[in-house]
């Protein structure tokens, strides 16, 4: 060890005297480095900043319940989400739930209030089921949703009631206090009292926050006729037409259990459903960013490997010029292990140099791209977060990089027999 | 035993398809606090011989014994260790490390046998002293004159305060004043600290601190009187 510090002073007082040369090799490894650090940090970023946010929505005692294709390996992902069969009231009986909320959506028939002229409206319209709860315990994924004044939604207990938007409201000409006629399956059919009206979208959009909260059927805008989900029995049975279900667990119950548990209860059930906690999308979400930044990485890798190959080029022309005073040093007492060591040690160096300044440029690339993406993009703010962890690795990796660059040249200068050496002029 | 005992000493050089016998059976031997110097023609076997008496080389026939120990049975790390410990080597062309100081190539033989820095910086600091350096230790060899970088070799072929010292052509790149200097210091370690020197010199003026001049030639001792100056009394042919 002691020689070790040693040898560093000599390999440390070598690269200095040819400062030119190592510092131009040094920029080869810095450049790649730069780009590595850089890449991976802004890739790191993203991860750190969508995780945050899908964290805030979710919190930690909360998951949702999709059909099993729409997420997960081998998702289809092809646009929304698949309708599922759900038996709502089995789920709310499994231990640890607390509140269960899910959203059912069909197309009906629906009839408005004749106008003056005794023309009646009428045509088939999306309608929405929607738990009462998911309004009072589930605002974080809705959004907040607004009714006009002298509306309101829905309350437990609610079913002979509709709420609509803003934009059919005002096609089929009602307001709250009206009824409208939906027609169900076979002869089932309801009279619905209007109780609330959306707030058009803009009115909605100023309180909207995040706007990372799950775009419903039963949103501000659009023409959907909202019921709540008791009515949708009523109208078309047993639901087999569910989007989406939130559930929230009983404090001091471990969410991804209770998770598992609903997932098996509802599937040995009939439904063919996977509930998601934050811990599956969290892992989603950084396979995702992982390939890409390992992708990026990737990329970047290659000017690494030229830098690497530059070392080599560096140190097979310090071996050769150095040749007689290789042999001076294997004269004065040095082993080849002590020749191998200190070239590798001088070859690690030039690594490692080019690491620290290619490190504090990519945390600036990183920084600086963060920036330009957040001044390009709308409504996403990405937070620059720098990885310790990447650092400390990227300064390992980079004399390990130096060091095997060296290696071969190291090896030709150890192996120099101490005669011939000596002679060499 | 002698220090330095060579017996029926060969060695072969493969160049290419020719084999060059740089020493054809050549017998010697050399006592501690003798000083030797070793002449002779281009091509005449010296750099080879002292290659061999410096523990660097091995023979290809015959026995060198440095020590009592015999080169052959040596294996490469063993002989790493006894030339660091028992040849201090001085080059005609210095061969002081450039990037290093005065001090710190004084050091180096002392690194690679693992001496602490302490005793190592003191010890450098002595050598440099007693070659009449003391003021130049944080000198770089290019800001050292070639007198005073001999000088420093000198220091560095004592750091593992070795009983041998090998000069090969120690004078060769000095003037003449510079290279008095040199030769008084390597005579004084002979007479006053008991070392072997062995010179492997062209240079006559050189020869003359020598106890015994060995005369090489085409690989073998040259037993024939030589010629002028050089035959003075006092003087053997081995």
């Amino acid at each position: 060890m002691r020689k070790f510090w040693d040898f560093l002073q000599l390999a440390g007082q070598s690269i200095l005297h040819r400062r030119m040369r190592s510092w131009l090799t040094v920029i080869g490894v810095f450049i790649g480095i730069t780009a590595v650090v850089g890449l991976m940090s802004i890739g790191y970023s993203f991860d750190k900043t969508i995780k945050e946010q899908v964290s805030g929505v979710f919190g930690v005692d909360t998951f949702i319940v999709m059909d099993e294709s729409t997420f997960g390996p081998g998702a289809h992902n092809g646009g929304g989400a698949t309708e599922y069969a759900l038996d709502l009231d089995l789920l709310k009986s499994i231990e640890g739930v607390k509140v269960a909320a899910a959203v059912r959506e069909r197309t009906g028939f629906v009839q408005g209030q004749p106008k003056a002229d005794g023309t009646v409206l009428q045509g088939f319209l999306p309608v929405s089921g929607l738990s009462p709860e998911l309004m009072t315990e589930f605002e974080s994924f809705t959004g907040k949703l607004e009714v006009l004044p002298g509306g309101r939604l829905f309350e437990p207990g609610d079913i002979d009631v509709a709420v609509l938007d803003f934009e059919i409201s005002q096609r089929l000409g009602v307001t709250v206090g009206d009824t409208i006629l939906v027609a169900g399956d076979g002869d089932a059919e309801l009279n619905l009292t209007i109780i609330g009206i959306m707030a058009p979208p803009e009115a909605a959009k100023e309180d909207s926050g995040s706007g990372f909260g799950m775009q419903f059927s039963g949103g501000s805008d659009g023409d959907t006729i909202s019921v709540p989900y008791e009515t949708m029995d009523l109208l078309w049975g047993p639901a087999d037409d569910v989007l989406i279900t939130l559930v929230r667990t009983e404090p001091n119950y471990n969410v991804d259990e209770v998770a598992d548990a609903a997932e098996k209860a509802l599937n040995d059930r009939g439904s063919e459903i996977s509930a998601i906690t934050y811990t599956d999308i969290s892992e989603t979400i950084g396979t995702m960013t992982g390939i890409i930044s390992a992708f990026l990485a990737g990329i970047a890798g290659i000017s690494l490997l030229v830098g690497a190959v530059g070392v080599m080029n560096t140190m097979f022309t310090s071996v050769l010029e150095r040749t007689k005073e290789i042999g001076v040093m294997k004269a004065v007492g040095a082993k080849n292990s002590h020749i191998w060591t200190i070239f590798l040690i001088e070859s690690g160096l030039m690594g490692l140099v080019g690491g620290i300044v290619g490190s504090a440029a990519g945390v600036g690339l990183s920084s600086l791209g963060i920036l330009l993406i957040n001044r390009l993009t709308t409504g996403f703010e990405v937070v620059s977060v720098i990885n310790p962890l990447l650092i400390i690795e990227t300064l390992f990796g980079s004399f390990l990089l130096g060091a095997v660059a060296g290696l071969w040249p190291a090896w030709r200068a150890s192996k120099l027999p101490v005669v011939d050496a000596l002679r060499y002029e | 035993m002698a220090l330095l005992d060579m017996k029926g000493l060969t060695k072969n050089y493969q160049l290419g398809k020719v084999i060059v016998r740089a020493l054809r059976g050549l017998d010697l031997q050399i006592d501690k606090g003798e000083i030797v110097a070793v002449m002779g023609p281009s091509g005449s076997g010296k750099s080879t011989l002292m290659h061999i008496l410096g523990a660097l080389d091995v023979p290809t026939e015959g026995k060198a014994f440095i020590n009592g120990k015999d080169l052959q049975q040596l294996k490469e790390a063993e002989l790493v260790v006894l030339r660091g410990q028992t040849v201090g080597f001085v080059f005609q062309t210095f061969s002081l490390i450039p990037t290093l100081s005065a001090q710190r190539n004084v050091e180096l033989p002392m690194i690679f046998q693992g001496v602490g820095k302490k005793e190592r910086a003191k010890k450098a600091s002595a050598l440099l002293a007693g070659v009449g350096l003391a003021d130049r230790t944080h000198h770089k060899p290019n800001e050292l004159s070639g007198g005073e970088r001999q000088r420093v070799a000198i220091a560095r072929a004592l750091a593992n305060d070795p009983e041998i010292i090998l000069a090969d052509e120690p004078t060769g790149n000095l003037d003449s004043e510079s290279g008095e200097a040199v030769l008084s210091l390597l005579k004084g370690l002979a007479k006053k600290d008991g070392k072997t020197v062995i010179l492997v010199t062209h240079d006559p003026e050189a020869a003359e601190i020598a106890d015994r001049i060995i005369r090489l030639r085409d690989g073998c001792i040259d037993t024939r009187k030589p010629k002028g100056s050089l035959n003075r009394e006092g003087e053997s042919y081995a």
